[in-house]
């Protein structure tokens, strides 16, 4: 099975979110099976700039479903989307 | 030189029919990888005695140098034809990844479908048609493919013609209108020049069907559909939702709904990349500040419209869907979680009404009482709580959703009827 490539969008929980110790608390969290590729910030609006992760999962069941829970679920993420996707 | 438009290209298929051997000969043929790369790959290649397999030797090795590279846009690969500049996705093959293509950021503009010469339609040359027509990719080429491993059999091309010419009619492709090319990605035949392996075929190649393709226009003149991603209360701004323009513009001094909640703002200012822009546009990722809304009035899953032109909150919805994936049978009263641009919502699947032929594409069942994965059908549901979605002639932005259950992406649909909410 190939490997899929994945851009997702962290949104923080506020303007004064701390990114770089968002960054390490996301890099932890990295569920077995998905490797990070790496992170990039893009400056959004009012002060607001979002993580992007890329991401490397398999293309087997599952998909990026156990990367968005586990990004879902750190702390002071506000929200998580896949923007693209595609196999390597 | 101004830059050439630009075309997002998705290809598709059955796993094993030559998708990314197919991506990686557009690049090789069109320039896009150096030819000093390609060279350094073949000398490798054919010192370690893999001639033969040079082409397939340089894709892998390209492929193991993107990997360690640190470009965020590790999954997209650009070439270039005389007329425009594409960026291809080779799209996963796994069903559960459907859910991201429907509500993901970057949609094709045109697929290539890549459908093996020796095996013709399989199960996922099936769902992929299905599944372009409901993500609204109306532009297609087919590429009859491995017609090496057939040694260049005409008839075993008009055979896997005709089965996929089925396949698209049953889902509203006109055959005639769309270009079939018989090819071999993996010898280069018909991709970038004509093959002396198939006289009997006089059509475009990849290369040239690429060109024809239509630049895509920006739904600009739809009604504005901007789909809530975060909320946001900043100090010294106030309430900030942040989100994607699917449809339409936003200026300043708009005044805008939040549906289904109902708020109503005059729109203060809208920022992009930390600047303010005088207007939105579809693609634009914005935040946009609004008079009149506190931060409780509006929230993920939202949908932002002109006042006058609010989006529809459905009390209950038809949908043609195609079922992925299901362990045993769907039957009326089944209440998954529909994806729906930013949306989650339990939907509750009020009748089966309808159980398309796979073969026709005509109705093979009234009233069904039950549908399985690889049916198609027209099913009528209504949402648990209000939910924001359009009718896919009107907004096909806003009419396409994933259905999920069980961790898994059970269906994929487009709403083609609407109750209106009163």
């Amino acid at each position: 099975m190939g490997q899929v490539a994945a851009k997702i969008q962290i949104m923080p929980a506020g303007v004064e979110t701390d990114l770089e110790a968002l960054k390490e608390r996301l890099t932890n969290a990295i569920p077995v099976g998905v490797k990070l590729h790496g992170f990039s910030e893009e400056p959004i609006a009012f002060g607001l700039k979002a993580i992007i992760a890329v991401v490397l999962v398999g293309d087997v069941e599952g998909g990026t479903e156990s990367i968005e829970e586990a990004f879902a679920a750190t702390d002071e993420v506000q929200s998580v989307s896949v923007l693209e996707l595609g196999r390597l | 030189m101004a830059e050439k438009p630009h075309l997002n290209l998705a290809v598709i298929g059955h796993i094993d029919h030559g998708k990314s051997t197919l991506v990686g000969r557009l690049m090789y043929d069109t320039g896009a990888i150096e030819a000093h790369v390609i060279e350094k790959y073949r000398e490798e290649a054919k010192a370690k005695g893999k001639e033969s397999f040079a082409f397939a030797w340089v894709m892998d090795s390209l492929k193991e140098e993107r990997e360690r590279g640190i470009t965020i846009d590790i999954a997209h690969q650009r070439f270039d034809t005389d007329k425009y500049y594409f960026t291809v996705v080779d799209c996963p093959g796994h069903r559960d990844f459907v859910k991201n293509m429907i509500t993901g950021a970057s949609q094709a503009d045109a697929a290539i479908l890549v459908v093996s010469g020796k095996d013709s339609v399989q199960a996922q040359t099936k769902e992929h048609v299905f599944l372009s027509r409901t993500l609204g990719i109306n532009q297609l080429i087919i590429a009859i493919n491995k017609m090496d491993e057939v040694n260049y059999d005409e008839a075993k091309y008009e055979k896997a013609v005709e089965d996929v010419s089925v396949l698209l009619k049953m889902v509203g492709f006109k055959p005639s209108e769309i270009s079939f090319i018989p090819t071999s990605a993996f010898e280069g035949d018909n991709i970038a020049s004509s093959s002396e392996n198939t006289k009997w075929y006089k059509g475009p190649t990849i290369l040239e069907s690429l060109d024809t393709l239509k630049e895509p226009e920006k739904p600009t003149k739809l009604p504005l559909r901007i789909p809530v991603q975060d909320a946001y209360t900043i100090s010294g701004i106030g309430t900030v939702p942040v989100g994607r323009v699917e449809t339409g513009t936003m200026k300043k001094g708009d005044k805008v709904i939040f549906q289904p909640g109902g708020a109503l703002g005059e729109v203060k200012s809208i920022e992009m990349h930390h600047e303010e822009v005088p207007e939105a546009v579809p693609g634009d990722n914005i935040g946009w500040n609004v008079r009149g809304i506190g931060k409780n009035d509006v929230r993920r899953g939202d949908v932002c419209g002109m006042a006058d032109k609010p989006p529809t909150v459905a009390e209950e919805f038809t949908a043609q869907i195609v079922v992925l994936q299901h362990p045993s049978a769907i039957t009326a009263g089944y209440t998954p979680v529909f994806h729906c641009h930013t949306a989650q919502v339990a939907c509750t699947l009020l009748s089966l009404d309808k159980k398309l032929d796979p073969k026709t594409g005509e109705v093979k069942e009234e009233n069904p009482s039950f549908i399985k994965t690889g049916d198609a059908a027209i099913i009528t549901v209504k949402p648990t709580r209000p939910l924001v979605i359009e009718n896919v002639k009107e907004i096909p932005q806003m009419g396409r959703f994933a259905i999920r259950d069980m961790g898994q992406t059970v269906a994929a649909g487009m709403v083609i009827s609407i109750k209106a909410r009163p």
